[in-house]
């Protein structure tokens, strides 16, 4: 569960906050669409969630706890739970595809079982890869390298790489920009699927509105840094 | 430590003195025959491409090597050593000049030659005042170079701290050979220090030139010797190396390449440790400031002082020569290392962070893979100049071509040593050639494939090998010493113009394809995201 009370987030040396008194309450297995203009603080306020950002004010819950409060190895044990599926979806590419996936599973591995697997990757461990690829439907990607990916593809990568991260929440920084329509629709639809069945809270940035109506229980707008609601949850 | 009395320090007076004359000396001589011969390529004057070519295949001669060669003609001595300086950096100042006058901005350049004016007036009104900062610049770093050069051409006796160093070595004085390294070092560190105050005070620059101007008259009898440098001379001729000593000839090659190879394999590992201990987005910042002094202090010795500290701990042989490089390479790559992390790409950095991964794993799976490319790079750059040291490192007793050439010279065989001269220019040209070929592979293998996200990636940068080998990157402050010498002259101005109707002109000179140096990033990004704890 993720609550949000009157969250101010100002970059330094900003005229204006970024992000000014969000409230939003995501309750387990519930998806809400943030859609807004660019430039309306939806990163931002993903960011915020997972403490890449630090806030101005306010307070962020994530399963209880409040972020602000948290240091290292709590912090690491929160960004463990909230997988981050961000803008560029960034993958690292010069890794093969199940490196980049398995990077999901760093928060629970130790450092040296970490490096070790860069160089002798485990059957079990790959089986897990697999999986998850198989889950975005790419599993025959497995060994290839990230560089030669269709933007589709890296796109459900980094979707397998936060399944991985076997996550409470998943926060999805604008997963379906710059993707065809129909594509669009399907990763939209197996983001909001996952959520629902596996219990996880999803926040789900977007650029257009079209099928968030099927699909998402809530949606909010950012403008300007303030949120307004257009659909709440039913319960 | 009598050693250290004010006595041994007054003692070394001289010698510090000679070691700075000859530098300015050697560069005094160097602008004298260097501007002229650029300002005749420039300016495409007959024989223009000659004299190109000429300079280019001069500069392929190591420094140490030139020495030697002095050393004969010339006799011991500050004269010999001002003499291989003046050669080596008129080739250096010749061809990098000519191409800083050659991307001088065109429609005032034509403008000149409108109204008919000649080379000379072409070169005075137009081409130098619009490159004058960017050849300040190069004179300056150019001027660290020879001093280092300075330094190390002392080893074959060329005169200065270095032939002090080489003779209390001999002596087995090594609290004396200790207190010279330390003067040494220090020594370095102020040519470094006053380098910025050059760049800042352009004037300055004159003592220096005066310095020089002393210094030749001070050593005039033994460098005009011509008629006993002309008789030495004709003994070297026809090179030639006796039966045995051509038997012998596969073991040196296959010895001098061993020693780079192997060396620059040693300095990638050392870099690679130290380099991840030192990049601020990896370690705390004590930690950084503290490596970052063990890199600049392996870095400020030259292969050749490293070679003869090591050739008396560990013996004459090709392992002191493989530690004399590895140890400076790492030197050099531990520093070149810590930028390429810490210039890797933010957001993959952030994104692994955010899965919660450790500090290590996050280098494991991020940091270390996005620079990969780069280490590559810098790490073959650094085998091209350690093919070099190699052969030069071997003249201080490290095996190899070099040790080989320097007993010759100790025995007055001078048909086979001029023979061992002419193998070691071969072998520097040949992998300069090798090194510029596999860059080409290699960019035109990446050529194809898109790049993501291009706009805010890199940022610009051209070298070529030769550039880089100007003085080993390990040289310099300011401009010419964070990236490759050669990036150095792009003043913002000199980009923009560079990118203009010229580029097809001079890509002759500029061989490299644009998208290809931007392989090389250099600049720090800086993000505006605040960091993330
Ligand atoms: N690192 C930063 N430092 C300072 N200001 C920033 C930073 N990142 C974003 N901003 C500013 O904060 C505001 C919100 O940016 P944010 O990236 O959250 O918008 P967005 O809604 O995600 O836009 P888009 O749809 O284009 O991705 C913008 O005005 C932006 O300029
Ligand atoms: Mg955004």
């Amino acid at each position: 569960m993720i609550v949000l009370d009157e969250v101010v987030v100002r970059y330094p040396g900003a005229q204006r906050p970024a992000v000014d008194g969000a409230s939003l309450l995501v309750k387990t297995g519930e998806s809400v669409a943030l859609v807004g203009p660019s430039g309306s603080g939806k990163t931002t306020l993903l960011r915020a969630i997972n403490r890449l950002v630090p806030i101005t004010s306010g307070t962020i819950l994530v399963d209880g706890v409040a972020v602000e409060s948290l240091q290292d190895k709590a912090l690491r044990a929160l960004r463990t739970r909230l997988a981050m599926i961000a803008q560029h979806h960034d993958l690292v590419d010069r890794l093969r595809v199940h490196q980049n996936v398995m990077a999901g599973a760093l928060g629970r591995w130790s450092s040296l079982h970490a490096l070790r697997y860069l160089a002798f990757p485990l059957r079990g461990e790959l089986d897990e890869a697999r999986n998850a690829l198989a889950r975005v439907g790419i599993a025959e990607k497995l060994r290839a390298p990230t560089s030669a990916l269709s933007g589709g593809e890296r796109q459900r990568v980094a979707i397998a790489r936060a399944l991985v991260q076997q996550p409470h929440a998943i926060l999805a920084d604008e997963p379906i920009a710059s993707l065809d329509p129909e594509l669009a629709e399907q990763i939209v639809a197996l983001l909001t699927t996952l959520a629902k069945e596996s219990g996880i809270a999803l926040i789900c940035s977007l650029h257009q509105v079209q099928f968030a109506d099927r699909y998402f229980d809530q949606i909010v707008r950012l403008e300007g840094g303030r949120l307004e609601r257009l659909k709440s949850s039913v319960a | 430590m009598t050693q250290l009395s004010p006595h041994f320090f007054g003692s070394l007076l001289v010698p510090v003195g000679q070691t700075i004359g000859m530098a300015c000396a050697g560069m005094l001589l160097a602008l004298v025959i260097g501007i002229p011969l650029a300002i005749a390529v420039a300016t495409r004057a007959p024989g223009a491409r000659a004299i190109a070519a000429g300079l280019s295949a001069l500069r392929a001669i190591p420094d140490l090597t030139l020495a030697i060669l002095a050393v004969v003609l010339l006799g011991l001595g500050p004269a010999a050593g001002i003499a291989a300086l003046a050669v080596f950096y008129t080739a250096m100042v010749g061809k990098v000049s000519a191409e800083l006058l050659l991307a001088a901005p065109v429609p005032p350049v034509d403008a000149l030659r409108a109204t008919g004016s000649g080379r000379v007036g072409l070169a005075t009104f137009g081409l130098i005042p619009a490159m004058l900062p960017d050849l300040l610049s190069f004179g300056m770093y150019a001027f660290e170079c020879a001093m280092r050069a300075s330094i190390i051409v002392g080893a074959v006796g060329a005169g200065g701290i270095g032939t002090e160093l080489v003779g209390a070595i001999n002596a087995l004085d090594y609290a004396r050979a200790a207190a010279i390294i330390v003067v040494l070092v220090a020594l370095i560190a102020a040519v470094d220090t006053f380098g910025i105050a050059v760049r800042r005070y352009p004037r300055t620059g004159f003592v220096l030139l005066a310095i020089g101007v002393l210094t030749l008259w001070i050593d005039r009898p033994q460098l005009f010797a011509l008629s006993h440098a002309f008789v030495t001379f004709a003994k070297m001729l026809p090179p030639q190396l006796s039966l045995p000593e051509l038997g012998a000839l596969p073991r040196l090659l296959w010895e001098t390449a061993a020693i780079a190879v192997v060396g620059t394999a040693l300095g990638a590992l050392l870099g690679f440790a130290f380099g991840l201990v030192c990049a601020r987005n990896i370690v705390p910042f004590a930690v950084v400031a503290l490596v970052r002094r063990v890199l600049d202090t392996a870095r400020a010795i030259p292969e050749v002082v490293w070679g003869l500290i090591l050739v008396v701990s560990v013996g004459i042989g090709p392992l002191a020569g493989i530690l004399a490089l590895g140890l400076h390479s790492g030197g050099v790559l531990g520093k070149l290392y810590a930028e390429a992390f810490e210039n890797v790409d933010r957001p993959p950095v952030l994104s692994i962070a955010a899965t919660g991964a450790s500090k290590l794993s996050t280098v494991g799976f991020a940091i270390v893979p996005l620079a990969w490319r780069t280490l590559g790079v810098h790490t073959l750059f650094r085998l091209e100049w350690n093919v070099r040291a190699a052969a030069v490192v071997g003249m201080i007793g490290a095996g190899g071509i070099g040790q080989a050439l320097f007993l010759s010279q100790q025995l007055f065989f001078y048909k086979a040593m001029a023979a061992y001269v002419l193998i070691t220019w071969a072998i520097v040209l040949a992998f300069d050639a090798f090194g510029e070929r596999a860059r080409a592979a290699r960019l035109s293998a990446e050529g194809g494939r898109p790049r993501r996200r291009s706009g805010r990636t890199r940022a610009r940068s051209r070298t070529r090998s030769s550039d880089r080998s100007l003085c080993d990157g390990s040289a310099g402050t300011g401009r010419f010493r964070e990236r490759p010498p050669f990036e150095g002259r792009a003043a913002p101005s000199a980009s923009a113009r560079r990118s203009g109707a010229r580029k097809s002109r001079r890509s002759a000179s500029r061989s490299m394809p644009p998208n290809a140096s931007a392989r090389y990033p250099s600049r720090r990004r800086t993000s505006p995201v605040p960091r993330a704890p």
